[in-house]
């Protein structure tokens, strides 16, 4: 099997990259959008079936290609490992018995605290699609929180390296797919990543895999690397005026979700949306820490306008072309959309308190309570002046 | 020799001993040791020249490398930095006038080379603009990658063992916890949960196999050992706090039961407590771990003190008159044994053995839990009482009471003082610390024939009693528990060898509960390989378990036992809540399953009975 697949993925890494070549088009025109996801199930409709018509000519289930030990359901592949949420992902699969399995990029430092805390790191990168198959022996469900780092070619993690592992679990038989999207990436096709995002769900389920989507809207985790230590260490902070709004949630939140719907039988093919309690303005979680640290931010306001020029000026350049799509988002921003739903409906779903889910403000206050005690307990002993993270 | 000394010192210290050892090598060469002061000298020569080096280091304040800092300092030819470059071309000259300059003036420059060199101010307005670009771009896109040094740092906040991660535990960092059976089912689950909270752990396994080492978190140290080789154990338990022992036979021939799953937790308890009183002796003091001897009889001389004493329940004259007689003796036999014998034939009469207990100089026996007594003899049963009260005034004693049966042969056990019970019913419960004497009574009341071989097939004569003393020991309290024990239930083994099995395990725990060591005894129902965390647990005494349980949530009790005060000295059943089926329910479920994050541990345990 593993030596079939690559030939098999060879076909569509072709086609898309067909798609993908002109960046340029693709990221302005829209009717090119409207008719890339049609154009992505038929491909993928042509490449998922071919394995199953040669297994049934084998006699043979995906299930059963690898006769023997039946796989057991607590086996676990999280793509995305070292990511600000699949850190999370790992700890509590592990804490909850599962057997983590991480796939990790072959980097010359490598990921010890994935090994520190008990999971096995198996070296693949899904912008080589032959190393694929070999670390999905054995596993029963993937969880695929990866994206591509800003600074790099989006298309290669987030499109073609995509597509290789959903049609590699196709074809071994994964039973199971967890697929973390973003909200609203339906409605702006504007933003490349977004769009990718959403044309992969659509590979997803038009593949027939066992799965589920969950869309999400912003990370406690990221703010306070973006607002919280600034305050603290005085410098300056960066911000908009854009009026849109998002719920932040807790990633230890979100993992804790993922798993009462990964075991729900319920939840399969279901597409969740994960919004914190509250949506935000950037301004407002700002003046939130401002009032939490008990000191005035330098804040550097920049317009979304600014933004917006900027990316328009970079594309006209082929050469900064990646800049103006790093910078993509802010069209969004300049379009006060909302990234937020109601939950009720999905804490029923899966039977959680409401309560339970930790609001912004209490996230941040346990943030600087606890950095403002370490720091009293620093400045005691100490005259180093970066203890702020 | 001398002035190699000297010049080392000299190179971390001041001017002025670097010059004076100067003048010491030159001068030496026409001494007598000539030898070995040449040696020195031209060692010392280059040593010297550092010195020199590294005091121009420090006068210059900022700079790293002396010819580096010359040349850049004549390019740029700042007045600032005139009166420095002076210096250091006289410090390569005469060390006299440096010395003089480095006294006058401290070395506080008001604007360092650096400022003005170009490449500097490149690379530093480059950081500005780089710094200023990635927050401007930060601003406009989803995704962002922190820095790798933010990361690290906010990974040691929020990730590994900062207050603000789920699973962080105050003083799991200073608690090293060993894993025996770190590769079993639990074991594994076991070492990440400890892990993931902070601990250090120890795995104890029998053979570093790649695959085995594999299974583990890299940053667990592996020890390896076996239990059933108390040898081995030795470098096992260094440095251990707790033990959490999920090691299991890996079959049910009785060999292998025995060596695992009884005489394993021995071993190791044996090895614990060993290394907690090889610790208190270091300390030059007594584990808090260690019991305390209260009486062994290892010679004649240990029976004094001791008292044989005889009475009847019933003052009725008649019926001591008809009733055949009692006698009891103690004795040190030829063999070497304290034995306690005799009859009691008299209805309603007893005979017992009593001592004042004298305790070594500050230890009280309020910081003890309970008495272990190893014995053997005929496998009667006894009371043990003790007397509490003021020891100048012995009328205001009084007197608490508790039954223990023997084994035929040789036992040990274990008499928590919360199982004694006043004799009048009025009177408090025991305060250890009151206790001034101790007594064995024997009386035919309540005695239960001994079955099994050793019973002899013959009828037994209930009244006549035979005990042989080895030793009385206290054990000692503790706040945690130290030592926790994965055993089973006997539901899901195999009908056949059910019952060898759980003979070993029960032999196990009794050898876990007389060490002295604070356990707790976990008997999970049949293992299932599931997550945890999403059933709720029936905790219960009393073997009345009939639902299976997670190999994860096993786990999760043994970690949370770690630091649960309800834990210690205690063993209980637990397993899966029984869910009926659709429509078949009896009665309703009212609470809900606790959330992971709650601690379900503590009001689970404070109802279950303590020195089970």
């Amino acid at each position: 099997m593993a030596l079939r697949l690559p030939t098999q993925l060879a076909t569509p890494g072709k086609l898309h990259r067909h798609a993908f070549s002109s960046r340029r088009t693709f990221a302005a025109s829209d009717a090119l959008f409207s008719s890339f996801p049609s154009f992505a199930s038929s491909s993928s409709a042509r490449t998922c079936l071919l394995p199953v018509v040669r297994c049934t000519a084998q006699q043979t289930g995906p299930v059963n290609l690898a006769p023997g030990t039946p796989v057991r359901p607590t086996s676990i592949l999280v793509v995305g490992a070292t990511g600000t949420l699949g850190r999370q992902i790992v700890r509590r699969a592990l804490d909850e018995g599962y057997e983590v399995r991480c796939l990790v990029r072959p980097r010359p430092a490598p990921a010890d605290f994935l090994r520190d805390w008990g999971a096995i790191v198996v070296n693949a990168d899904l912008s080589k699609p032959e190393t694929i198959p070999a670390t999905l022996v054995g596993i029963h469900t993937i969880i695929d929180c990866a994206t591509g780092r800003p600074e790099e070619p989006i298309k290669t993690v987030d499109w073609e390296g995509k597509v290789a592992l959903i049609q590699c679990a196709k074809a071994m038989g994964i039973q199971k797919y967890i697929f973390f999207s973003i909200h609203n990436c339906d409605k702006h096709p504007e933003v490349p990543l977004m769009e990718i995002k959403y044309c992969t769900e659509k590979f997803l389920k038009d593949a027939g895999l066992n799965h589920i989507i969950i869309r999400l809207c912003g990370f406690m985790q990221g703010l306070i690397g973006q607002y919280a230590v600034p305050i603290l260490e005085e410098k300056s902070v960066w911000g908009t005026d854009a009026p849109t709004r998002i719920a932040y949630m807790d990633t230890q939140d979100i993992a804790r979700l993922t798993f009462i719907a990964l075991r729900n039988e319920n939840m399969n093919g279901k597409l969740l949306t994960f919004a914190g309690p509250r949506a935000w303005t950037t301004q407002e979680v700002i003046t939130l820490c401002e009032r939490l640290a008990g000191q005035d931010a330098n804040v550097t306001t920049v317009p979304v306008s600014v933004l917006r020029f900027t990316r328009q000026l970079t594309r006209l350049f082929e050469w900064t072309s990646d800049v103006a799509d790093r910078l993509a988002f802010s069209e969004v921003l300049t379009s006060d959309t909302v990234f937020s739903v109601p939950m009720t409906e999905t804490y029923n779903l899966l039977g959680v308190d409401a309560k339970d889910i930790i609001t912004l403000e209490k996230y941040l206050q346990d943030y600087f309570t606890n950095i403002l005690k370490k720091l009293k307990d620093l400045k005691a002993q100490s005259k180093q002046s970066d203890f702020f993270i | 020799m001398e002035a190699t000394a000297a010049t080392i010192s000299c190179a971390n210290l001041s001017s002025t001993t670097t010059h004076q050892c100067k003048w010491n090598q030159r001068l030496r060469p026409s001494s007598d040791l000539y030898r070995t002061i040449r040696f020195s000298n031209s060692f010392s020569s280059g040593n010297g020249s550092r010195s020199s080096r590294s005091l121009i280091a420090r006068a210059a304040a900022n700079t790293d490398n002396k010819g580096k800092k010359k040349t850049k300092s004549k390019k740029a030819a700042v007045a600032a930095d005139e009166e420095k470059v002076d210096e250091i071309v006289d410090s390569s000259e005469g060390f006299q006038q440096q010395q003089q300059q480095q006294q006058q003036q401290p070395p506080q420059p008001k604007i360092t080379l650096d400022d003005v060199n170009p490449v500097g101010l490149g690379r530093k307005s480059r950081q500005l603009f780089d710094e200023v670009w990635r927050k401007f771009s930060g601003l406009g896109q989803i995704s962002r990658t922190a820095r790798m040094d933010d990361k690290e740092a906010l990974d040691a906040l929020l990730i590994r063992e900062g207050p603000m991660c789920e699973f962080a535990i105050p003083g799991a960092q200073n608690t090293t916890v060993l894993v025996v059976g770190a590769t079993s089912r639990i074991g594994r689950i076991v070492v990440r949960k400890l892990m993931l909270r902070g601990y250090s752990v120890k795995a104890l396994v029998r053979k570093a196999d790649e695959d085995v080492v594999d299974v583990l978190p890299r940053s667990v140290e592996i020890v390896i050992g076996d239990v059933g080789d108390a040898n081995t154990l030795k470098a096992a338990v260094e440095g251990c706090n707790k033990i959490i022992y999920c090691a299991t036979a890996r079959s049910t021939i009785t060999a292998d039961l025995f060596r695992v799953d009884h005489q394993g937790v021995y071993n190791i308890t044996k090895a614990f407590q060993d290394y907690n009183n090889k610790l208190a002796q270091l300390r030059a003091g007594k584990s808090s771990k260690s019991k305390l001897l209260l009486a062994k009889f290892k010679s004649e001389e240990s029976l004094n003190g001791w008292e044989v004493r005889q009475g009847t329940y019933f003052q009725d004259v008649v019926a001591a008159k008809y009733d055949g007689g009692m006698d009891a003796k103690f004795e040190y036999t030829e063999t070497g044994e304290a034995l306690f014998s005799g009859y009691v034939f008299t209805r309603g009469g007893y005979v017992e053995l009593s001592t004042k207990l004298s305790l070594p100089l500050g230890s009280t026996l309020d910081r003890y839990e309970g008495i272990i007594l190893s014995v053997g003899g005929n496998g009667r049963s006894y009371v043990l009482i003790l007397e509490a009260g003021p020891s100048a005034d012995t009328t205001q004693s009084k007197l608490y009471f508790s039954r223990f049966s023997t084994k035929a042969g040789f036992c040990r056990v274990r008499i928590p003082f919360s199982s004694f019970r006043p004799v009048k019913p009025d009177d408090p419960p025991l305060d250890p610390f009151l206790v001034h004497t101790l007594t064995i009574r024997f009386e035919p009341r309540r005695q239960r024939p001994v079955e099994g071989p050793a019973a002899g097939g013959k009828q037994q004569d209930l009244r006549s009693f035979k005990l042989i003393l080895e030793y009385i020991k206290a054990l000692p309290t503790g706040q945690e528990t130290d030592f926790i024990l994965v055993s089973c239930t006997g539901s899901g083994v195999e009908p056949t060898r059910r019952e060898q099995v759980l003979k070993a395990k029960r032999a196990g725990e009794d050898s876990l509960r007389r060490s002295g060591l604070g356990y707790t005894i976990i008997r999970p129902g049949p293992l299932k390989e599931e997550p945890g965390g999403q059933r709720a647990l029936i905790f219960d005494q009393g073997n009345r378990i009939t639902q299976a349980i997670s190999c994860a949530d096993v786990a999760d009790i043994c970690v949370k036992a770690l630091h649960d005060f309800t834990a210690r000295n205690k063993s209980f059943d637990v397993c899966y809540e029984y869910v009926a089926e659709q429509g078949r329910e009896l009665y309703e479920l009212v609470a809900h399953l606790p959330d992971k994050a709650n601690n379900y541990l503590t009001p689970a345990l404070s109802v279950l009975e303590k020195n089970t």
